[in-house]
């Protein structure tokens, strides 16, 4: 198990080479117009000679060198258009703990309410709490989120009496962002934990164990919910993921300051070192949610043998 | 044996079974009535669709949610009209302790998260009243009543483990882990391979002994019959047409559908001749049946076939058989010939006997 795991991390260093090598060399093909604002009215001159402050002129392979160098070092370099003069790190450890704070507390409030909700769903089905439920989810997934966004805080701020605009220090004021973030993901988890549950209830493990004689209630609860977790566990890593890239339009609404839209808007100032930062982050976390997604896969189904040419079965 | 076959421990009267199907109604028990003996292993054949499956699923209260029994009693020993319960509380005290089931295929019914100890434990837990160490004292046991060797190893493994006959061993000490009076087998070998079925049908037979079991077989196979009912039940379209013991209704069959079916058996058939198959679709039980529902499949049906439903005429007293031919005015209808070879084949066995 551990050898699996540090082959699968080591697998993990060489796909992040691999992912900010492309991204370095993809952005060093964009037009170098992008990276002087007013740049019409440069003299050849001065275009050189910020392109030579950048760094820009060197072979790509010593800029990807002096890249890797400083990675090391934990240096991820300067911002330059974003927020001129600042450093990369500075810039994402201001931003980052503001996106992942909401980001988590709304993947632990879709979890857990809407994997309950699918099971009381699939407990009732056919009945009106499976209705209700499925009204909801529909709703959800029809409605553009954007106008419920509005909803939320329009209701929220207006009848609730919550802050309508982000604030670090007041955590009431976090209520309506999570709640945002956290209700397309609660319709997710409800519907799959619904679907998943109303497979197994009609396998032939549940008619066994109806016919020893063991109650429904403990049928649901000891044989059925933690076999319909194990698919479930494959919307995991997403969900993870989710939690640091932040929510564009949750986080311009409630003006909080985080991740949300960082990253493309970066790639249109061409912010070079604000871009590979953020990929070999994003990249990261992808990566790591994959392999706790399967780490928690093995734990949950006895079946699944991680570091195993071939499976049981 | 007199004595015991007097002791009824299941009575089924008059059972109807109705299922609502997109607006429809499906009559898939049509006036059942059946007597079970203690101690006696009772084989109930017939084909897909005729009703076994749903008849044996009533006695314990699994019928799908969109089945219901309409009318009939199902008396049980201790006195309980089990036709009557409806709650799951009610049922709680019938489902493994009374009467316990094995599925037909072992591959999907044990739960593939959980280790097949603590899936047995969970039967002794419940019906026997253990916990802990005593628990596990009796599922490893009840492991090697199963013939299941090395049990604290097999113990703490999942059902991946096992191949398809040992998962069948482990379904069976599951029920016999309650401890249960009636064991219903329902097609207990059909999803296993023929040199593994004999050995599930020897260890049912053991086991029968052992904890002084009554048996029901759900079967298609003639041949699993053979070798381990003592009487045989023949459904057709949601009815008994023929009860027996297993030489009467072998050798001696009087209902058509009987012989049809016994005329379907390879081993009967003659070699370079095609099988024998029965013509026609299975009733509609969709439709009210009027008749002998057979009898559009009987090419030797009598008018009355089409008109009234025959009620038992008895044979022997262990005998009866649902067809007008057994009518003292009906004509003479000769069965098929080797129908007439099995006879005389039951004749000179029972000479030399």
């Amino acid at each position: 198990m551990l050898k699996y795991i540090l082959k699968r991390l080591a697998f993990a260093v060489v796909a992040l080479f691999i992912i900010t090598a492309v991204i370095f060399s993809l952005m060093r093909l964009m037009p170098i117009e992008g990276y002087f604002p007013n740049f019409d009215k440069m003299t050849p001159e001065m275009i050189q000679n910020g392109l030579e402050n950048l760094g820009l002129t060197d072979p790509l392979p010593v800029q990807l060198f002096r890249f890797y160098r400083d990675l090391f070092h934990g240096d991820l370099g300067t911002s330059w258009i974003y927020q001129p003069n600042v450093p990369v790190t500075e810039i994402l450890a201001r931003k980052i703990p503001v996106s992942l704070t909401l980001g988590c507390m709304a993947m632990v409030l879709s979890l857990v309410v809407g994997i309950p909700l699918g099971v009381v769903m699939s407990r009732y089905k056919g009945r009106l709490p499976d209705k209700l439920g499925t009204g909801f989810i529909v709703l959800l997934n029809a409605v553009p989120v954007v106008v419920y966004y509005l909803v939320i805080q329009m209701v929220g701020s207006r009848s609730l009496a919550l802050p309508m605009l982000y604030s670090r220090s007041d955590p009431t004021s976090w209520i309506l962002p999570i709640l945002c973030l956290s209700l397309a993901n609660i319709a997710e988890y409800a519907m799959w934990m619904r679907r998943y549950m109303v497979d197994q209830l009609n396998s032939d493990y549940v008619k066994l164990a109806m016919a020893k004689g063991v109650s429904r209630r403990d049928i649901m609860y000891h044989h059925v919910l933690r076999n319909a977790f194990v698919p479930i566990i494959q919307l995991l890593p997403t969900s993870f993921l989710n939690t640091i890239i932040g929510s564009i339009y949750v986080e311009s609404l409630f003006s909080v300051p985080g991740m949300g839209g960082l990253l493309v808007d970066v790639i249109k100032r061409q912010d070079n070192a604000m871009v590979q930062a953020l990929v070999l982050i994003f990249a990261s976390v992808g990566i790591l949610g994959l392999l706790l997604g399967d780490f928690f896969m093995t734990l949950a189904d006895p079946r699944i043998k991680l570091g195993q040419e071939r499976g049981g079965r | 044996m007199e004595q015991k076959e007097h002791d009824v421990i299941l009575s089924v009267r008059d059972l109807n079974v109705k299922f609502t199907l997109r607006g429809r109604t499906l009559h898939a028990i049509r006036d059942v009535s059946l007597d079970l003996y203690q101690g006696e292993s009772l084989a109930i054949v017939g084909e897909s669709g005729s009703g076994k499956s749903v008849f044996t699923k009533t006695f314990m209260g699994l019928t799908d949610q969109n089945g219901t029994i309409e009318s009939g009693t199902i008396h049980y020993q201790n006195g309980m009209d089990l036709a009557k319960l409806r709650t799951e509380k009610e049922w709680q005290a019938i489902r493994g302790k009374e009467i316990a089931m094995v599925l037909q295929d072992p591959m999907t019914s044990l739960n593939p998260l959980k280790t097949i100890g603590k899936q047995i434990e969970e039967a002794v837990v419940l019906h026997q009243g253990l916990k802990g160490e005593a628990a596990r004292k009796v599922v490893l046991e009840t492991l090697t009543h199963v013939g299941i060797d090395d049990p604290e190893r097999r113990y703490k493994q999942y059902p991946h483990e096992f191949s398809g006959g040992m998962r069948q061993r482990v379904v069976i000490a599951i029920a016999i882990a309650c401890r249960p009076k009636i064991l219903i087998c329902d097609e207990p070998t059909t999803a296993l391979d023929v040199t593994i079925q004999a050995q599930i049908l020897e260890l049912i037979k053991a086991l029968q002994k052992q904890y002084g079991l009554t048996t029901i077989y759900i079967t298609h196979d003639l041949g699993v019959v053979a070798n381990v009912a003592d009487r045989i039940a023949v459904m057709y379209a949601g009815d008994i047409v023929e009860i027996g013991t297993c030489e009467e209704v072998f050798y001696d069959p009087r209902h058509p559908y009987t012989w049809a079916l016994l005329s379907s058996l390879p081993q009967l058939g003659i070699k370079g001749e095609p099988l024998y198959s029965i013509a026609g679709a299975p009733a509609n039980l969709f439709n009210e049946v009027k008749g002998d529902a057979f009898a559009p499949r009987n090419p030797q049906a009598l008018k009355i076939d089409f008109v009234e439903r025959p009620p038992y005429f008895e044979v022997s007293p262990t005998h009866k058989a649902r067809t007008w031919l057994l009518d003292p005015r009906a004509p003479k209808v000769e069965p098929p010939e080797h129908i007439k070879q099995l006879r005389e084949q039951g004749v000179r066995l029972r000479g030399q006997a």
